[in-house]
């Protein structure tokens, strides 16, 4: 136990000891604020990879360790799309993922964002054209907030969050 | 006498009408006939101990119409091939899975990707192409258009039943509850012990071997670093050394060093992570927010040394792009000395707490038996008894002037597998440190004038984070990648969950999933 707190005050408080995000993402339509009104106070986050290399996941997860700790933004990670305001879809969409991607679309309810998270969600990557790659997200589902990058560092994902939940 | 010869010789005494090529160092190569295959197979895994270490087929078109069918079996610290050619219109060959069984995936593999099918499999029901892909669509045939677009059909798989009074099945997945892969897991239940496990997997199938044979050899290394984002290095680096070698191209020596480098700082903060995730899922939240903080400073140390946390772009055909200077060097070494010091501490907070190491010890144990029968790699394998490092057996990037110290345990529970992570953390560092003080000056970079003929090939393996990454890639015309196979560590390792998991209650299984971590996107491909 004191071990515990030993290590704790040693530590002290970590959060935000991160760089500033380097590339600013595209601003946010007015239209895609005005959708996200009603999420000002929280926004509870539904992640979805459909094809993913899982870099993207592993900067979703950075979002909720003690440097960038999401949560004190009011954003969090629910464990089912019927929980969500918001889906964040990772990947190119797979032959095989269609169906699941449009499954939780209509499980998550109204009203709600998606967000197409990297390079794959928003144009394919590197894995554009292959049989097995049925397009980007916004092929299948209309996609209200691009964030870019190979994968986008958690800085970039968390600045466009508190965009988002400003939405002024 | 050496290991390489002796294996040759048992081979020789046995079968003396095969004869014994040598394409490259460390591999030996034989062709045997279709019918005569599994008796060979059998012998090399049985009586020589040989670990399957990857099967797969290459498509012969356009240059010759065959289909050749690869069995790579590690025997000691040499590759042993063999090689099986299907001429003309003959689709079968024999399944050797009746007595090898980690063949069992490798096989309906092919029969998906090549049509070519395996008599006598015990399970022919379908791998990556899921049921709904119209039938008779082998993506990876070569006269299947890569960027053809699939139809749909309508068809359901069949999962194992279990019978009986109060037996019911749970699934789960393929969207699961955190922010992981997809992949269906179905549980047979009886109470709350796990009977029976099924994975069903595949859904982030990419086709990337097929874009591999899109691409020329010296610019593949992008799709190579992203065929499973966490072992971007492994990944990248395997594909360099295969590549180099079809090149015949000498890597510098400080871009070997650098290489070890940024494969050492990969694999501290993937298992500084697990170290956090698996304790996360035991409830205990203090050391995954510790870990984790740890992580982060490494992927930011990874961020200012290569302008990604990730280190991609890192690799170069030939070396490296990126230069570590003296002062960042000692930057590193401080940075991680600190890190060390850290997570020694944690490290004794972890032990001390006995509500944490009971739920660690004899969960998901996997026995040294049940992970040989499957040719189990990397840190799952180590944490069940099975003595393989491919930075200690077959080294490769500056490994043999550095010594590496194998981690090993023999229980195979979680806490095998979590102690496993521990002491290469460890010794990750202290390589890290060995190489600060032993990297030379040379070049980044090395270059070659050969260019490789159609056909030639070459195999390369590389200890990720996770395990053996292999890579066999056979040049095309013109710098073209004819066939390119990709084996990811999970690949070997996900069968083997099914046999961990049995006998253990359904809210342990995110603690033994989590203390394998295997990657789906790898796995799929």
């Amino acid at each position: 136990m004191f071990r515990i707190l030993k290590k704790s005050l040693k530590t002290g408080i970590v959060t935000g000891q991160h760089p500033e995000p380097a590339q600013s993402c595209p601003s946010l339509t007015p239209e895609t604020h005005e959708k996200a009104l009603p999420f000002t106070q929280s926004l509870a986050i539904r992640e979805v990879d459909t094809g993913s290399c899982n870099a993207c996941e592993m900067e979703m997860n950075a979002l909720t360790n003690p440097v960038y700790d999401v949560e004190r933004f009011g954003v969090h990670i629910a464990a089912s799309p019927r929980h969500a305001d918001a889906l964040v879809v990772t990947g190119p969409v797979t032959v095989n993922m269609e169906r699941p991607l449009k499954d939780v679309y209509k499980q998550t309810p109204d009203p709600k964002l998606v967000i197409a998270l990297g390079d794959c969600a928003i144009h394919c990557g590197v894995f554009k054209g292959s049989y097995a790659v049925t397009g980007p997200v916004d092929r299948h589902l209309p996609v209200d907030v691009r964030i870019p990058g190979c994968p986008p560092r958690p800085s970039e994902i968390l600045d466009v969050l508190k965009r988002l939940k400003r939405s002024t | 006498m050496t290991e390489r010869s002796s294996a040759v010789l048992q081979i020789q005494s046995a079968f003396p009408d095969l004869t014994a090529e040598h394409p490259s160092e460390r591999v030996v190569q034989y062709r045997v006939d279709k019918s005569r295959l599994p008796e060979v197979a059998r012998f090399l895994h049985e009586a020589l101990q040989g670990r399957l270490a990857l099967l797969f087929a290459v498509d012969g078109r356009p240059f010759e119409e065959k289909y050749e069918i690869q069995y790579v079996f590690s025997v000691n610290s040499q590759w042993v091939l063999l090689t099986v050619k299907l001429v003309g219109q003959d689709r079968l060959f024999t399944s050797i899975t009746p007595s090898v069984h980690a063949a069992q995936w490798y096989e309906r593999e092919i029969r998906d990707l090549f049509g070519l099918i395996p008599q006598g499999h015990p399970d022919l029901r379908r791998l990556v192409r899921h049921e709904h892909w119209p039938k008779g669509t082998h993506p990876l045939m070569k006269d299947f258009l890569w960027d053809k677009a699939i139809g749909r059909q309508q068809g359901e798989y069949r999962f194992r039943h279990i019978e009986g009074e109060g037996v019911f099945e749970v699934p789960v997945g393929p969207i699961h509850a955190g922010i992981i892969e997809p992949g269906h897991f179905r549980f047979s239940v009886a109470g709350e012990p796990i009977m029976q496990l099924e994975i069903r997997h595949f859904w982030k199938h990419r086709g990337i071997e097929k874009l591999f044979e899109q691409q020329t050899l010296t610019t593949a290394l992008p799709l190579a670093e992203r065929v499973s984002g966490d072992t971007t290095l492994g990944h990248g680096l395997a594909y360099c050394e295969a590549v180099e070698k079809l090149f015949h191209l000498e890597v510098p020596r400080r871009a070997r060093y650098l290489r070890s480098l940024f494969l050492e700082l990969e694999r501290l903060h993937n298992h500084l992570g697990d170290v956090g995730a698996i304790c996360n899922d035991t409830a205990y939240t203090l050391a995954h927010a510790h870990c984790s903080r740890m992580k982060e400073q490494v992927m930011q140390l990874n961020d200012r040394l290569t302008g990604s946390r990730f280190l991609r772009g890192a690799l170069a055909i030939g070396g490296v792009t990126h230069e570590v200077s003296a002062i960042q060097q000692s930057e590193l070494v401080d940075v991680l000395d600190a890190v060390e010091r850290d997570f020694a501490e944690l490290e004794s907070i972890i032990f001390a707490n006995a509500s944490l190491t009971d739920r660690l010890e004899t969960t998901g144990v996997l026995t040294e038996r049940t992970a040989w029968d499957h040719g189990v790699v990397g840190i799952v394998g180590r944490a069940s008894g099975m003595d393989q490092d491919v930075r200690r057996d077959r080294p490769f990037a500056a490994y043999g002037e550095l010594g590496v110290n194998v981690a090993l345990y023999r229980y195979g529970d979680v806490r095998a597998r979590l102690r496993v992570r521990m002491d290469e953390i460890h010794e990750s560092i202290r390589l890290i440190r060995d190489i600060r003080d032993k990297i030379p000056q040379s070049p980044l970079v090395g270059t070659s004038d050969y260019q490789p003929q159609h056909g030639e090939w070459a195999l390369s393996a590389v200890e990720g984070w996770r395990g053996e990454i292999l890579y066999f890639i056979m040049a095309g015309d013109n710098g073209r990648i004819h066939r390119c196979k990709v084996r990811d560590p999970s690949f070997a390792n996900w069968p083997a969950i099914q046999w961990a998991v049995i006998g253990n209650i359904i809210p342990d299984f995110p603690l033994i999933n989590k203390s394998f971590n295997l990657s789906y996107a790898g796995n799929d491909l």
